[in-house]
């Protein structure tokens, strides 16, 4: 590190965050290391709390060896790495975050971390993808700034004839804090409300005598549908949190426990705000009974979303996976552009991006309605209220249904394997496997895609060809073979 | 609703470009791939081709004192796996990351060396460049001439997939803590073995000084101790603070805390070894002292040796390996927990969240699993096996006693009276009982089911089955139908009947024959079939219901079903017995085809509504209605040759034809008990190779890959595999003959796939058999691999198959004909389709997995449906219900003709086994029914 590091100090910046529920999350930190002096930190953020879990003292202990060995770091240009530790010996586990970036003058190697007791390990392993998720993106955007921010350092210095070395590399703090809070409160919002890993049939609408009884047939079989079509990524939006719990833990029923963990029921009086990475959420209308979706975390999420009001009983839909990804991507590099081109620190303001890209125009209407309908999904529900509830039978059937989800799941990955050569030759035939598998309805290839996609991703991008392709477009050129 | 601030940045109205999005302002290191994919190759399987090793390793790592990191050994230990790969730069990375906090020394103020029992620490890290991402388990061993007396390790699994890590960290972890754990407890065992030789030689060396310094003592007469004096007291005192240091040591590695033994998953033996120590402990003492002490006694004599009191610390010494370290045995035991973590975490990642979600699911459904999974049960217990006693090696392996051996269905009554149980509806319709006497047999059989008397009488019967062998057969080409060639369906089987059959046959008072008209096709399917016989197929499939519906001749069948007297006999019969059925299982019918379970399971089809299981005799009753006796006038113009020997004379009289018309004023098609139709197509014969005999054990994941090949290779070459596959799923036992026996074993393994199981242990399926069938092989087996021998001495076989041809599948593989009922429905086509383009035979395995899963899905519903299967009112009659049973078949579960049969037999099979008693001990049952049969042939 050169001359414009700050001073050694036993003191570290630190943020108090004050959280409304219990916080899972001990700690996070932002270290990089030095060249003279290894690793150090340089800000933490911690809940404000009571009683003190972990003390500054150790919070820098660990803090630091989140960056130990990475003077040996070999990575790729931009990469950021994920290391994870579980250290028994202090009971804690840390995700660390680990870059490069420019930061006054010189590149250097940092580590966003956040720290979590290690009681709360299966609690945290579910929701790992969505921290990490956020904080790279973050990450992303806070490594453009400093970049930046060392050239203005440079020419301020230039100009003024001074060194303002407490003022150096500050201004990443806020930025980091902007994501590190809400991490801190999704965390929160999901220990106390989280779904269950089992949940009882008896809570949701498959406990019904009869389809129909708690909400109108064609609608129940449009949302199911349509979660699965979309990975079972679905916002479910609506006036009574009983009700909208009611649905969200229905949809639940057709995640793994897993899955479930990383989902979240609706807040009986206040509604949370919609939380990027979620598979399933509930969330309550205000008093003027609307919900207003940020677009740009709608867009953010790992997979297409359903949306479901069941108020008014619709259900819409996000276009499938490869174009959703594309779409997201675009959006990311027009973000990040627009960060990289933004002249002041107010244009660089995390939710107030004024600049506009030339390129790139985003599609608002990106909840349509369901376009293609269902075997799989009609005739289970055609079929399932035939048993009677009560008696652990439609648990049975359920767990039949989706282990035939999977089973076939998994073939159309092994046929797509087989026909390609492990992805050595290009896909040709979707009619031949729409026959083979007999997936001939649409909804039912899109299902099984869905499912297909989230235990081999990149499935969608590689079988519809060129991923900006449209959902529609794509079907035109794959029936020509 | 959108939030506009979000997107009000990037609101403009130009349209998606169509070429990739390019942005030369923003640094590509900053931005993000606009495919995410597109950087590994494009495809999703791409990304474990960007590493230098070929496959997931395990590498052992230690921080050496004297050289730094270094790689110890890999599992698997070669260097094909490993390729390229740098281990020595991978060793310095992970082992660069020192999580190790825990001070392990002399810690400030402390007189003596203080252990520390660190707990192992978990790491995930990667080298995004190289394309290598780790688990690294850190752990720390005990040496005594180590720095700090600590050496530390870690073992990593190193993959190129990061996500496989993270999604699989827990299990990963709790797999590498019993590794862990087993080296520990023989690094432990280890260090006070060398703590305690150490004693020795320092107590010895004490001595030794001692024993010098009193000479010295002794000899020294000048009143001042000299220079060598004082050196060997400084060495005696030095030697007895060493004594002092290492007890202490050995105190401290023997009081390991007895909760670390308890929380970690040991080897079986260890931990019951501890549990006994701490047994005999607590009457003396604090368990935790003792915990390990046995462990640590039990050494061979050692002779102590003199030792300088002061370690040299020198950095020329060797260090103790690994297997030094931790003793052989538990290292051995490591090295095995190792390897099963490699070969339990290798391969793609969606294959094995995709099995664990499956076990997850598989588990919740039980009830359905025994139909067709692969012993779930068993292999989940071989697992939890594992898990808890992984250090055994041998135990890792599966179970070595064969299925056949072990998981034959348990016989219970004697052969004679399975004959019996089956023959028994022959005689029955052969002897002209009254209709009074005749009931009376019934209920007294039902009732009592003496098995002695039934075997005394029914051996009777069983003569006079031989002779039911009358068929007629009408072959024909595609193209010219309107001549029906002569044909005996036994003869296309190559089965001639003996003299003694024929004569038996003569003497026999039957008044029903099993006659057939075949008719051989090259397909399966309605289309090709010309239109003369396509009018009859109908009639011929629904003879059972005609018959039951429509013949007045079937007057036994009408009194018995509709005599109240007889039913409430009946249910009398059974009133008794206990019930055994819970109110979610539902079922108060049998369904058409008969399944004649052992008298235990008979005698309990009784639910808690009491609906009364109609029990086996009104199918029998059925078949009374069969007094048909026909034949028609064969003319062979089949060009295969094979059908060209005649019929007896009595079989062939069309006086009898008609006069069977007349009685049943039905036509001759209708019932008809086997049509086939040749076809002059060149056969497509299958170039099957001998191959290497299958296993019927647990189904490993090569054998489902040959079961799956071979059954591909035989619905692309065969073209009646619908109507095979048919039988086997509709219970009719499925007879594969043929000369090969590798050819066949391979056709059976094939075919097994499709085979329901009867309980939770093994597939009725006997892959080989050269002796002569058997009634009670039917029972046990539904599908076999026959052998054909070509000598006089093996006409016993086939005229055995003969005699029970018409309750069975035959697939002739010599002379590739199939004899078995017609199927005319749809899921057949989706589960085996000729056309399929399915390339591997694993791939084929999992859609027949799969289909199999759908159908087992719907076999649920039909059977645990209650409104299904109750009396929607009191005076709906049991005709009511089944109708209604088939019409919810067809229209809500999508049935379509044979279909229904299907499902109704897997219910059967899936009710009986919901109520048994003792879940897995499945009892065998005969099935049979009197479905006409066809000849396909290539």
């Amino acid at each position: 590190m050169s001359t414009l590091c700050p001073p050694p100090s036993p003191a570290v910046a630190k943020t108090e965050i004050a959280l409304s529920g219990e916080s899972p999350l001990l700690a996070a930190t932002f270290a990089y290391w030095d060249n003279i002096l290894g690793p150090r930190v340089r800000h933490i953020w911690a809940p404000k709390t009571e009683q003190v879990l972990l003390s500054d003292g150790e919070i820098t202990f660990l803090a630091n060896h989140t960056l130990n060995g990475e003077i040996l770091r070999n990575a790729e240009s931009g990469a950021i790495d994920v290391k994870f530790f579980v250290l028994s010996e202090k009971g804690v586990i840390i995700v660390s975050l680990i870059f490069d970036g420019n930061w006054n003058g010189d590149r250097s190697t940092y580590g966003l971390s956040i720290i979590l007791p290690q009681t709360e390990l299966s609690f945290y392993l579910p929701l790992h993808k969505v921290c990490v998720d956020r904080l790279t993106h973050i990450i992303r955007k806070g490594r453009i700034w400093m970049h930046k921010e060392r050239q203005e350092n440079v020419q301020k210095i230039v100009l003024e004839g001074t060194e303002r070395m407490e003022d150096q590399g500050q201004s990443i703090i806020p930025m980091l804090t902007g994501e590190v809070i809400p991490v801190m409160q999704l965390l929160s919002s999901m220990k106390s409300h989280s779904v269950s890993e089992e949940i009882d049939i008896a809570d949701t609408v498959l406990n019904d005598d009869d389809i129909g009884d708690s909400c109108h047939e064609g609608f129940l079989l449009n949302a199911i549908s349509s979660h699965l079509q979309t990975c079972g990524c679905s916002v479910v939006v609506g006036s009574s949190a009983e009700k909208v719990n009611k649905i969200v833990r229905t949809l639940c029923l057709f995640l793994t426990p897993a899955e479930r963990k990383c989902s979240r029921l609706c807040e009986a009086e206040s509604s949370f705000k919609y939380e990027s990475g979620l598979f399933v959420q509930g969330l309550l209308k205000d008093s003027t009974g609307s919900f207003v979706l940020p677009f740009r975390q709608v867009m953010y999420a790992p997979y297409p979303t359903t949306h479901i009001d069941v108020d008014i009983n619709t259900v819409k839909q996000m276009p499938p996976c490869h174009e959703h990804i594309y779409n997201q991507r675009r959006y990311m590099r027009s973000e990040l552009t627009a960060f990289w081109r933004a002249t002041s620190e107010d244009d660089m303001a995390q939710d107030t991006i004024i600049y506009t890209d030339e390129s790139f125009t985003p599609d608002l209407n990106i909840f349509q309605d369901v376009l293609h309908r269902d075997t799989l999904v009609k005739a289970f529900l055609d079929q399932v209220f035939h048993l009677k509830p009560g008696l652990s039978l439609r648990s049975t059937f359920l767990a039949q249904f989706l282990l035939v989800l999977h089973r076939k799941a998994l073939t159309l990955i092994k046929y797509i394997e087989d026909d390609t050569q492990k992805g050595k030759k290009p896909f040709k035939s979707l009619r031949n496997l729409k026959i083979d598998l007999d997936l001939t309805a649409e909804g039912d290839l899109n299902i099984i895609m869905a499912l297909a996609e989230k235990i081999k991703p990149g499935l969608h991008s590689f079988i519809f060809g060129r991923p900006f392709y449209t959902s529609v477009q794509e079907r035109d050129v794959l029936m020509t073979f | 609703m959108i939030s506009a601030p979000d997107v009000v940045a990037f609101t403009k109205d130009d349209e998606y470009e169509e070429e990739p999005y390019n942005e030369p302002a923003l640094p590509e290191e900053y931005s993000v791939p606009l495919y995410p994919f597109a950087s590994q190759g494009a495809n999703p399987w791409s990304k474990l081709s960007g590493a230098k090793f070929s496959r997931d390793f395990i590498l052992i790592s230690e921080f050496s004192e004297q050289v730094g990191p270094q790689p110890l050994l890999t599992i698997p230990n070669d260097t094909k796996v490993f390729g390229t790969f740098d281990l020595n730069y991978f060793s310095l990375r992970i082992m660069s990351v020192d999580y190790q906090a825990s001070f392990v020394g002399h810690p400030p103020g402390s007189a003596y060396p203080k252990l520390n029992f660190v707990e192992d620490s978990m790491v995930v890290l990667g080298d995004s460049k190289e394309g290598a991402f780790a688990y690294v388990h850190h752990l720390t061993l005990y040496d005594l001439e180590a720095r700090g007396f600590v050496r530390p390790f870690c073992m990593a699994y190193i993959s190129a997939d990061q996500h496989k890590i993270m999604q699989q960290f827990q299990e990963l972890s709790a797999e590498f803590s019993k590794a862990s754990e087993c080296l520990k407890t023989g690094n432990r065992k280890a260090f006070a073995g060398e703590l305690e030789k150490k004693l020795k030689d320092l107590d010895y060396t004490r001595t030794v000084l001692h024993t010098e310094t009193e000479i010295q003592k002794k000899a020294n007469d000048k009143g001042f101790y000299s220079s060598q004096a004082i050196e060997k007291a400084n060495e005696l005192a030095s030697v007895e603070k060493s004594i002092i240091e290492h007890q202490d040591l050995l105190k401290q590695i023997r009081s390991y805390p007895y909760r670390k033994l308890k929380e970690s998953d040991l080897s079986a033996g260890e931990a019951e070894h501890t549990q006994e120590q701490a047994g005999q402990a607590s009457t003396t003492s604090n368990p935790d002292e003792f915990a390990d002490t046995e462990i640590y006694t039990s050494r061979p004599a050692y002779t102590p040796k003199l030792i300088k009191a002061k370690s040299t610390k020198c950095f020329d010494k060797k260090l103790k390996t690994l297997e030094e370290l931790c003793d052989t045995e538990y290292f051995t035991q490591t090295l095995a927990q190792l390897s099963h973590i490699e070969h339990m975490f290798r391969g793609d990642l969606c294959y094995l969240l995709t099995s664990r979600i499956d076990r997850a699911l598989l588990k919740q459904q039980h009830i359905t699993n025994f139909l067709f999974e692969d012993f779930v049960e068993v292999i989940d217990r071989v697992v939890e096996k594992q898990g808890s006693t992984s250090f055994e090696p041998s135990r890792d392996r599966p179970p070595s006693r064969s299925l056949e051996e072990c998981l034959i269905p348990k016989v219970l009554i004697s052969v004679g009276s399975y004959k019996s149980s089956v023959e028994s509806v022959l005689i029955k319709m052969e002897q002209e009982l009254g209709n009074e006497e005749y009931k009376e047999v019934e209920v007294t059989e039902v009732s009592s089911f003496d098995p002695q008397e039934n075997l005394d009488y029914l051996d009777m019967d069983m003569k006079g089955s031989i002779s039911s062998g009358e068929s007629i057969e009408v072959l024909g080409t595609e193209k010219s139908t309107s001549v029906l060639p002569k044909s005996d369906s036994l003869t296309s089987l190559t089965v001639p009947l003996s003299p003694q059959v024929v004569r038996s046959k003569a003497v026999s008072h039957r008044t029903i024959s099993e006659d057939s008209i075949e008719v051989l096709s090259t397909c399966p399917s309605e289309a090709l079939i010309p239109d003369d016989f396509k009018a009859s197929y109908p009639s011929a499939i629904n003879e059972e219901e005609s018959y039951a519906d429509d013949n007045e001749g079937a007057i036994h069948f009408q009194a018995s079903t509709s005599s109240p007297d007889l039913r409430e006999e009946k249910e009398g019969s059974v009133e008794n017995t206990p019930s055994q059925t819970d109110s979610s299982c539902c079922i108060g019918k049998e369904s058409d085809t008969l399944l004649v379970p052992l008298p235990t399971p008979a005698h309990k089809l009784v639910d808690d509504d009491g609906v009364v299981n109609i029990p086996p005799q009104c199918y029998r009753q059925k078949d009374q209605g069969f007094h048909v006796d026909f034949a028609v006038e064969n003319v062979n113009l089949s060009s295969q040759g094979n059908s060209s020997e005649s019929f007896p004379p009595y079989e062939l009289d069309p006086s009898c034809l008609l006069a069977s018309r007349d009685i049943s004023k039905t036509s001759l098609d209708n019932y008809s008990d086997s049509t086939s139709y040749v076809s002059s197509a060149a056969s497509t014969s299958s170039d099957r190779t001998p191959s290497s005999l299958h296993p019927t054990g647990p189904s490993s994941e090569r054998h489902k890959k040959r079961a799956g090949q071979n059954a591909l290779k035989f619905i692309r070459q065969y073209p009646f595999a619908h109507p095979a596959i048919y039988s086997l799923l509709s219970g009719r036992t499925l007879v594969v003959l043929g000369e090969d026996e590798a050819i066949v074993r391979k056709l059976v393994t094939a075919l097994s796939i499709f085979v329901p199981n009867y309980g939770r242990y093994a597939k009725p399926v006997k892959h080989w058999i050269s002796s002569p069938l058997h009634i009670t092989d039917f029972q046990k087996w539904k599908l076999i691999g026959l052998q054909r021998v070509a000598s006089p001495a093996s006409a016993g076989t086939l005229q055995a198959l003969s005699r029970y041809s018409r309750y069975t599948s035959i697939l002739d593989l010599d002379k590739k004909t199939l004899r078995c009922p017609l199927y005319r429905g749809t899921l057949m086509t989706r589960l085996a389709d000729h056309r399929t383009q399915i390339k591997r035979g694993s791939t084929y395995y999992m859609h027949v997995q799969s289909m199999l899963t759908q159908l087992c899905s719907k076999v649920f519903l039909y059977t645990f449906c209650h409104h299904l299967h109750l009396p929607a009112h009191d005076r709906e009659t049991q005709e009511l219900v089944a109708s209604r049973q088939v019409s919810f078949l067809k229209l809500n579960l999508g049935l379509v003709n044979e279909d229904v049969k299907v499902v109704q037999y897997l219910a059967e099979l899936l009710k009986l086994q919901y109520i048994q008693e003792s879940p897995g001990t499945s009892h065998p049952m005969l099935r049979f029914d009197y479905v006409p049969s066809f000849l396909y042939k290539i």
